[in-house]
């Protein structure tokens, strides 16, 4: 047998022994289960765990510990590892540092692998959408029903239309997501409104691809990765220096990405463009005297893409913008930072889960007594959204973006 | 993005956010940076001050007539004093003239103590006790633990004041984390050994499902079911037989009361059976740890603190004899904090603050010279060394004790004895020559050290402007 039909052979058993190898990416991860201490302190502040109970959702550690038996037999989670929303709130509290999240990605990615039996049904039908059209929704199709839905969308908001620009050699590449590319287009088109005002010389991409989160959140590593490196070509075909971004899961997606792939490009939030590159100076000139909205409470809540899986740091940002808008009082939530249950595509299969975890913010956003929630992410904002209405409430919901848009003065 | 308080507190345990509430309590701007949780948030919640020397009842061999463990923290504390001069008590005390050092720590103490009470005071992790006594209250398995302040909801005064007093330890079906015949057991074996009031003692399983199903159930669940508004009635009803059997006086439940009602559900329970209900103590990590580090957050809050969670601060910059620079990571994005001083508190072991393995022990951030539990430099020691052979070992562990050595204003040395920056203090768990495991001094010293850095970072940054 020559070396690589020895190669050929060991790499067949693999398979047959259902084992896929840990990529060089993934070693780290799989290092730091080896810190877990079993200390439990990340079932005591999951999320998940709070709205559904420990018998249902056996919390991060239990997810984390599969992998140090041998072999691990990551399917025996599979009725657990799906309904872990990927707030990133275990590896945050967690002292050891250990990257559960990740984790839980990487146990998803085998599970897909070689048990796709055992892999939601909700999922396998974004995976069919995703892989048909690079996109994380399925597109309009009509295009026209998607310009009169867009401009109804901004009729009622108040916004104005920008035309779509793109061009080479621009500084900033804007980068909407799929969820504002094809669901809340308003938040597009704000952010556009935004960059505008601004004078900053962006453009959109020409064909919207997805960034592969979802991919990589339902364990179709192949395709996450086919998407990322589809979007790194159309990057650098752009020639920008900057990506920015209105969506939590891109922001931290991509940031994840261009470092893996070597972009050699840096990522920001809308929120973090706007307080770093920006300045507050401008933007208080700008909001600081708008007179024609009456005053307005509004209460915030802190994606988890951005503030855990970022930096907290981002929704300082967002404080500090809001802040300098005319008119505007901020009070916090007493769950301002909890998973809003709209993330790790839990919501596709078993929403009963999502809302529940949903349950607590709901219930502290109705005690601020705000008239208004702003969340700098489309996601949050629509589960929330829905989740509000649902309930009676009367708190209205804005993507951050579309609030601000909102408000600057018209050029 | 950079930023430029006054004070950069690292680490936001006990030490920590004392040390930042200190600071902007006195008109500073203070910035606590910590990775997550820390080990404030992990522990039992008890706030002990001393029960026992480092070397634990060892001591008796040389000074048979010392009581241990000591009955009063103040006993303690002037045994400390006399006896072990580099303890982070001692410390606290050579700011004061030779023949004054004990008088002025147990001052510093009180007040510390006095403070965090005020603060605390109406929050969930309500304190009770003072430096008059050690309380011995009951922990999970039955034994007792010299403490010095207890949430409220976990002492019970008059416990051990009746022979007629009759307590059951009651437990829940399905919740793994207490067994109240156990508990039970062993408690009335201690008190019959001690002669020690109550000796009438009873066990009983309650039914308490937060999702529905009496099994499989954790502690955190529980405390969070009883939050809401009248779950606690169906535990009174359920208790309400057991009490009316056994006739009993007192009930003692592990800390599961609730995370911002347990007060209230306390009260509730008591006021409907006509019997006073308290608290165990528990395992790590326990919902009281959890309550106090909730509790603590908001006190610096209130106090005008910027608390940033999710970042670990990586490394710094120190040039003429001044920290410039701290740079501190989060998942996705670095930042550079340029503080005009820091106060170092990330603990030991569990919070990140040194770091050890078979080279030698690390200091995470400033690269530090650690130190063992006799002073010598402990870079290169194995750990390994510096434990016993048994885990649970009566003597406790060297390692332990290992950390960081300051000056008297609690500023890290270098093998010299000279500060390695003026603008940097430390305190809490990282600091050595203290023992807490075996002491029960942890959450006293980082109180009190806290106390002391905070204050002498507040002076440095007055004395700079």
């Amino acid at each position: 047998m020559t070396e690589e039909e020895a190669f050929e052979f060991v790499k067949h058993t693999l398979k047959e022994e259902r084992i896929t190898p840990y990529r060089k990416d993934e070693i780290e991860i799989v290092h730091s289960v080896e810190d877990c201490i079993n200390c439990g302190l990340c079932i005591n502040h999951c999320p998940v765990v709070a709205a559904i109970g420990v018998d249902r959702f056996t919390g991060p550690r239990s997810i984390a510990v599969e992998l140090s038996r041998s072999p691990p037999e990551f399917w025996s989670t599979a009725d657990k590892v799906y309904l872990c929303t990927g707030c990133g709130t275990c590896r945050e509290v967690c002292p050891k540092n250990v990257n559960i999240p990740e984790v839980v990605n990487l146990v998803r990615a085998r599970i897909f692998k070689h048990r796709p039996d055992l892999v939601p049904k909700g999922l396998h039908v974004v995976r069919e959408i995703i892989t048909k059209y690079n996109l994380a929704f399925e597109p309009w199709e009509d295009p026209e029903e998607k310009v009169e839905s867009r401009d109804v969308r901004l009729e009622r908001l108040g916004i104005p239309y920008i035309e779509d620009i793109i061009k080479t050699g621009a500084e900033v590449l804007f980068y909407p997501g799929c969820q504002a590319e094809e669901l809340a287009q308003e938040v597009r088109e704000a952010a556009k409104v935004v960059l505008s005002y601004f004078d900053v010389d962006f453009t959109l991409i020409d064909e919207m691809s997805c960034c592969g989160l979802p991919s990589e959140l339902m364990g179709d590593d192949e395709t996450s990765r086919k998407l990322s490196a589809l979007l790194k070509g159309k990057v650098e075909a752009l020639g920008i220096k900057k990506v920015v971004t209105t969506c939590a899961g891109c922001t931290s997606m991509l940031s994840k990405i261009s470092q893996r792939d070597n972009w050699d490009i840096p990522i920001y939030h809308m929120v973090e463009y706007l307080v770093e590159e920006v300045g507050l100076v401008q933007i208080s000139e700008a909001l600081g005297s708008t007179s024609e909205f009456s005053d307005v409470t509004v209460t915030v809540h802190d994606p988890c893409h951005l503030i855990r899986h970022t930096s907290r740091r981002t929704m300082e940002d967002a404080i500090e913008i809001l802040k300098a808008i005319n008119g505007v009082k901020i009070v916090i939530s007493e769950a301002e930072d909890s998973c809003c249950g709209g993330g790790g595509l839990v919501a596709y299969h078993s929403k009963d889960v999502a809302n529940a975890v949903v349950q607590e913010n709901l219930v502290a956003i109705n005690k601020t007594g705000a008239d208004r929630i702003l969340a700098p992410c489309p996601l949050c904002t629509a589960q929330i959204e829905a989740n509000l209405f649902r309930s009676g409430s009367s708190v209205e919901v804005d993507d951050l973006m579309v609030f601000i848009a909102k408000r600057l003065p018209k050029k | 993005m950079n930023t430029t308080p006054d004070v950069l507190v690292i680490g936001g345990g006990m030490a920590g956010i004392v040390a930042g509430t200190i600071a902007a309590e006195n008109g500073l701007e203070a910035l606590v940076m910590r990775t997550g949780q820390s080990a404030t948030a992990y522990s039992s919640g008890a706030i002990d001050i001393i029960g026992y020397p480092p070397e634990g009842l060892a001591l008796k061999e040389y000074f048979p007539e010392i009581e241990l463990p000591f009955k009063t923290p103040i006993d303690g504390l002037r045994a400390i004093l006399s006896l072990y001069p580099f303890h982070p008590y001692g410390i606290i005390g050579l700011k004061a003239e030779d023949n004054e050092s004990i008088e002025y720590v147990i001052a510093h103490v009180s007040e510390s103590i006095s403070w965090l009470k005020e603060r605390l005071a109406g929050s969930c992790a309500a304190l009770v006790g003072d430096l008059d006594r050690n309380i011995f209250p009951i922990t999970a398995l039955g034994t007792t633990k010299p403490t010095c302040l207890l949430q409220e909801t976990m002492w019970s005064d008059t416990l051990n004041a009746h022979p007629d007093n009759v307590l059951i330890f009651a437990g829940f079906s399905g919740h793994s984390e207490f067994d109240a015949q156990s508990a039970m057991r062993a408690y009335l074996e201690s008190q019959l050994r001690t002669g020690e009031f109550p000796h009438k003692i009873g066990h009983c399983e309650v039914e308490i499902a937060p999702f529905g199903k009496p099994y499989n159930i954790s502690s955190i669940e529980l405390a969070r079911h009883f939050d809401h508004e009248g779950s606690v009635d169906h535990l009174t009803s359920a208790l309400k037989a057991h009490v009316d059997k056994l006739g009993a006086t007192h009930v003692a439940v592990p800390p599961v009361l609730g995370i911002e009602q347990a007060s209230q559900n306390q009260a509730q329970i008591q006021k409907e059976l006509g019997v006073e209900v308290f608290e165990l103590i528990s395992l790590p990590p326990s919902v009281p740890g959890f309550r106090l580090q909730r509790a603590m957050d908001r006190v610096f809050k209130k106090a005008g603190g910027t608390l940033l969670i999710g970042h670990q601060a990586k490394s710094a910059t120190i040039k003429n004899d001044m920290v410039e620079s701290v740079v501190a990571q989060s998942p996705r994005r670095e930042v550079t904090i340029s503080p005009k001083t820091i106060i170092l508190a990330p603990g030991k072991f569990i919070g990140g603050g040194l770091e050890a393995d078979e080279t030698g022990i690390r200091e995470t951030v400033f690269n530090l010279m650690p130190v063992t539990s006799s002073l010598y430099s402990a870079e290169d020691v194995r750990p390994t060394n510096h434990t016993n052979v048994y885990s649970l070992s009566p003597d406790g562990h060297a390692l332990f004790a290992a950390g960081l050595a300051v000056d008297m204003d609690f500023r890290p040395i270098d093998a010299d004895g000279i500060e390695h920056a003026r603008n940097l203090y430390c305190a809490g768990s990282i600091l050595a020559k203290y023992n807490y495991s075996m002491e029960k001094s942890g959450l006293g010293v980082a109180l009190n050290t806290g106390f002391a850095a905070g204050r002498n970072a507040v002076k440095m940054v007055r004395e700079a402007s």
